[in-house]
């Protein structure tokens, strides 16, 4: 009885409460759209980096991390390779052959670190081949062909179709030097990795360096971010003797950038609904003060303050979660829809660098956060209603009732 | 290539030029220019002078060789270098350095990088970078260079081989495959540095260029110089004379 | 006279104008906590990552950054040392003398950084002392060398152990020294805790034989926004004798992350004006409908519609001056407080910043602009808002007014 006289009450002074609900509606899913966007900003970041040359798990010998020597293979690579890709929740794997040397052209010369693939399969763990500016992704035939960073091209003053020398040590210690074509020149949002890493065919490198088939690294990538802890303890488990690491291990400053936005997003929602919060103790206020004749009267005919008090508290509720209701479900709505067809920030990357694919964020809101905010809505309407529902019980009918 | 070719002159009449030289290939001129530069063994004395815009070095030093495979450099002076040695055997470098009392392994990330500061890398020291195996050659004219009429040689290398040149382009003198000058050429065309050699003394019996310069095209004001005070040639050394003990002992 | 009229038509209904009023007060509040975290991170973040080696500016040789040569050492007297240090806002003016040689100790050799260090300039801007593991810092023992972990790993050196530098100095002539190691220092990332070797400055000068040289000076700015003066001040010092690189050029990827999250806050804002704006919105309203019959009688009985829209609209921007003022006045310590003891990060969050070395705080800032700037923002909606009472006594009809 208590609610529908609530009810009524919130729609008694229609316009007061639409703008009320309005406010609400809009500040909830502003905050919801802007939450997302920076969840998927941050997610976006990690996943540049992960797509790049991350992945979700990397697996190495663990005298690689110490020393990345070229005799500090993965033993019995392949096999561990192929163990890898069966695992459940494994989307894909590669191995690469890895080797620090140096790259040299008639000016210059500079050290790199030489990545040896097996192109088809590392399409589906990385996505360098979305990154070529020049050229293809391995489909000349030169006998060997590779794909430099615009950095290094640039700093080595060459181009697509030149000829670039490497030099590594081999197995034994001596040194070998072999003449490359550059088939493709890629460009990442990092000038560092750009300047850093050039690709080749591990065959090539298997045919220089006279050896059997060697890998120095298997990256994993997984079907969900979410399965990598589990997927972690897996592998872990199942190789003791290798090192595994997950992304955040090997890149702990990508990390901090996203864990910091998590907090962030947190701490602004937090504000925005303190902003209601008072915007709508405010209203309720009025709209206390507004009745006071008629509450007054009320108490006068004898409801109990009681009663009273928990009327304008459902009304606060019940003003508060139509507006979240609107709010949420016109937040709920956007949010799928630009994380289905994602959100072009090409506008915001003008101001920087620009990045050699355009920048689209797929926004998110982390199921927890569809928890936890209703409840913080919940929790501001109450603390809201506090207020004019003390103002209320306080009122004393006879003064109240003389009022103008 | 380039320290090899200019520690190693050898007077080339000695061996058979005078018969049948119309037939003579292009590989065969440089093959015999090549074989000019590589002896057997040598003792020699040089000057190494670094130039740079707005500062200059120079530094002496006694080199032993056995080809193709050991050498042996002693810095002579200046006083703060006096007493390093450079160690060659096979494609691997060490140096002693008497002030710390260290032999130190080159590994191969400085193999690149210059030599004693000079425009010449440790890898030209060692690399066994083949004139005749690793190109192929063909003669495009004759020149006269300092006087000599020589034989303008065209170098293209072939595609697996390991050099990052486009083109090499050498003059090398009719009578006695003397190399008087190589350019070397990106894939562009472009000239990236020339080498040039002159002072045509004898020596221990033999003709051959002193002086020596590396003159990169694109760096104005810079240039290494070699300058050849003696060279013994055909003296008796062995492999084993190329240890890490005798590192330390040589004077 | 009409000042004099909405002063005292304010102080009728207190409790009313009080509310009205507070709906501003909080909104200003509510706009200077956001934008202080904002800038305050912003800030923190910029300061945080550049004080961890590189600092804001750096004074270096022509063509120095590029290859990184000797050759292209500077040299900064005291004099021009104490100019610069004398410039405004500049915090820390720190020398360094860096090389790359070979690291040797029994059979390793390793190619390494070798950076010569003032020790107590040094440690007061990156905080090098704190990362020493084994051993002591320089400034006890200012012959020998700190050696990051990974690298002392690979040569097999402890604290007491010798190890041989040896490489090219100034102008080609050649670098060689036995030292001692006499501390061991761990660096969060990976990269340098591998390369780095720390000596005194005089030191290395002279193994190089680079006396009275430096390869760079890294400057220390008091906070981001001074960075431009400085940057000027230091320009005309050198004008063009040197060159003079910024932070954003040294670090091009960390410069994408920040910017993201400045354009993210900026949305985040906006949608806190909207919530504000309705909130002082719907208290307007309300006010104003509330005070329908006491503006009908005013009508009616002669007094002229414009002047009353001046009269009200004249206490609307009463209340507005006085909530944005008490606003920005109470906002003052509320901010300082939090700027001298900042809230600090926790969970994921807060383990992903130590990782790196850095404080999880959220930093407050305190620069004056913030203040004038959301008290004129919120002033502004508050004002706008004034329309409403306006339009609403435009087109009111007294005699339904009253009879209602």
């Amino acid at each position: 009885m208590l609610a529908s006289l609530a009810w009524k009450n919130v729609w008694r002074n229609k316009k007061r409460s639409l703008i009320m609900i309005l406010a609400i509606a809009l500040g909830l899913w502003g905050s919801l759209l802007a939450g997302a966007i920076w969840m998927g900003w941050g997610e976006s970041m990690v996943n540049t980096a992960i797509d790049r040359d991350l992945s979700h798990i990397q697996i190495h010998n663990q005298k690689y991390l110490q020393n990345k020597e070229i005799t500090n293979f993965i033993p019995d690579g392949f096999r561990v390779l192929k163990e890898t890709i069966s695992v459940p929740g494994v989307k894909a794997a590669s191995g690469r052959t890895l080797i620090e040397g140096m790259a040299a052209s008639p000016i210059s010369t500079f050290g790199v670190k030489i990545v040896g693939i097996l192109p088809v399969e590392e399409k589906k763990v990385t996505n360098i081949h979305t990154r070529l500016i020049e050229g293809k992704y391995f489909e000349s035939n030169d006998r060997n062909p590779i794909i430099i960073g615009k950095k290094l091209a640039d700093r080595l003053n060459l181009k697509l179709r030149s000829k670039i020398i490497i030099s590594f040590q081999g197995l034994d210690g001596s040194l070998i030097y072999a003449a490359f074509r550059i088939v493709g020149i890629y460009k990442t949002e990092s000038a560092l990795f750009d300047q850093s890493n050039v690709f080749v065919q591990q065959a090539n490198l298997f045919r220089l360096l006279n050896t059997e088939p060697i890998i120095h690294e298997i990256a994993i990538r997984l079907q969900s971010s979410r399965l990598m802890p589990q997927i972690y303890n897996e592998v872990k488990t199942k190789y003791p003797n290798l090192s595994v690491q997950t992304w955040k291990e090997i890149a702990p400053e990508i990390a901090v950038t996203s864990a910091a936005m998590e907090s962030f997003t947190y701490l602004f929602l937090s504000i925005i609904l303190l902003a209601l919060l008072f915007g709508i103790t405010n209203t309720m206020l009025m709209s206390v003060m507004e009745r006071i004749r008629e509450l007054g009267v009320l108490i006068a005919v004898g409801m109990k303050r009681i009663k009273v008090f928990t009327t304008i508290l459902l009304e606060t509720i019940m003003l508060s979660l139509t507006g979240a209701a609107g709010g949420f479900a016109i937040g709920g709505i956007t949010i799928a829809y630009f994380s289905y067809t994602g959100i072009d920030f090409s506008a915001f990357a003008s101001t920087m660098e620009s990045f050699g694919a355009s920048p689209t964020l797929y926004p998110f809101l982390p199921m927890s956060m569809y928890i936890a905010l209703p409840l913080m809505i919940v929790i501001t309407a109450s603390l809201s209603a506090a207020l004019p529902a003390w103002k209320a019980v306080h009122i004393e009918p006879a003064t109240a009732v003389r009022i103008y | 290539m380039k320290i090899r070719y200019s520690l190693f002159l050898y007077y080339a009449s000695l061996i058979s030029f005078n018969t049948s030289s119309n037939a003579e290939t292009p590989r065969e001129i440089v093959k015999k220019a090549n074989e000019l530069w590589h002896g057997k063994s040598s003792i020699s004395v040089c000057t190494m002078t670094v130039i740079k815009p707005g500062w200059s070095r120079k530094i002496s030093m006694k080199s032993w060789m056995l080809e193709p495979d050991y050498a042996l450099i002693l810095i002579t002076g200046p006083a703060k270098e006096k007493g390093i040695v450079t160690l060659k055997r096979k494609n691997e470098i060490w140096n002693w350095i008497p002030t710390v009392q260290r032999i130190i392994k080159i590994p191969p990330s400085m193999m690149l990088q210059p030599w004693m500061g000079s425009n010449f890398t440790h890898d030209d020291l060692v690399r066994e970078s083949s004139i005749v195996d690793d190109y192929t050659q063909s003669l495009i004219g004759e020149e006269k260079i300092q006087g000599y009429d020589c034989y303008k040689i065209k170098l293209i290398p072939k595609p697996e081989a390991g050099v990052v040149w486009g083109k090499l382009i050498m003059w090398i003198s009719k009578k006695s495959y003397l190399t008087l000058k190589i350019n070397f050429y990106d894939e562009d065309g472009t000239l990236v540095k020339s080498m040039i050699a002159s002072n045509i003394k004898t020596m221990d019996g033999r003709t051959i260029p002193t002086h020596l310069e590396m003159i990169p095209t694109n760096k104005p004001g810079e240039k290494t110089v070699l300058d050849y005070q003696s060279i013994r040639f055909n003296v008796k050394l062995k492999p084993s004379f190329f240890s890490e003990r005798n590192m330390k002992r040589i004077r | 006279m009409y000042i004099a009229l909405s002063w005292r038509n304010l102080w009728r209904n207190k409790r009313r104008s009080l509310i009205a009023a507070a709906s501003v007060f909080f909104a200003v509040l509510l706009a200077v906590v956001m934008r202080s975290v904002q800038n305050g991170s912003y800030a923190y973040m910029i300061h945080s990552s550049v004080k961890f080696y590189t600092g804001y500016l750096q004074i270096q040789g022509k063509g120095y950054w590029d290859n990184r040569s000797l050759d292209q050492s500077i040299v900064i007297n005291k004099k021009q040392q104490q100019e610069i240090l004398n410039i405004p806002h500049v915090i820390s003016a720190v020398p360094r003398l860096e090389a790359f040689s070979l690291v040797s100790h029994e059979k390793v050799t390793k190619v390494s950084q070798i950076i010569g260090i003032d020790p107590i300039l040094e440690n007061n801007m990156t905080e090098l002392k704190k990362k020493l593991v084994k051993g002591k810092y320089l400034t006890d023992s200012p012959d020998g060398v700190l050696i990051g972990q990974g690298l002392a790993d690979m040569l097999k050196v402890s604290v007491g152990d010798s190890v041989v530098l040896f490489g090219q100095g100034y102008h080609g002539v050649i670098a060689a020294a036995r030292l001692p190691v006499v501390g061991i220092v761990k660096f969060p990332i990976s990269e340098m805790n591998n390369a780095m070797v720390f000596l005194s400055l005089p030191n290395a000068q002279n193994i190089f034989s680079a006396y009275g040289k430096i390869t760079s000076l890294a400057i220390m700015v008091d906070t981001i926004k001074n960075q431009n003066k400085v940057y000027k001040s230091l320009k005309a010092m050198f004008n063009n004798q040197y060159t003079l690189m910024t932070w954003q050029e040294m670090m091009p990827d960390l410069v994408q992350g920040i910017e993201i999250d400045n354009a993210s806050g900026l949305v985040m804002l906006i949608i806190l004006y909207i919530v504000i704006a309705f909130g002082i919105f719907g208290t307007i309203m309300m006010m104003t409908s509330e005070r329908a019959k006491e503006f009908a009688v005013l009508i009616s009985i002669g007094m002229k519609k414009i002047r009353l829209i001046w009269v009200s609209s004249l206490e609307t921007v009463f209340l507005a001056f006085l909530g944005a003022f008490a606003g920005t006045v109470v906002s003052l310590p509320i901010i300082f407080y939090f700027h001298y003891n900042p809230i600090p990060i926790t969970g994921n969050a807060a383990r992903a910043f130590d990782t790196l070395g850095v404080e999880p705080i959220f930093n407050f800032s305190t620069e004056p602009s913030i203040f004038i700037n959301q008290a004129i923002v919120v002033l502004i909606i508050a004002l706008a808002t004034a329309l409403y009472p306006a339009l609403f006594i435009g087109k009111l009809d007294p005699v339904k007014a009253i009879k209602s």
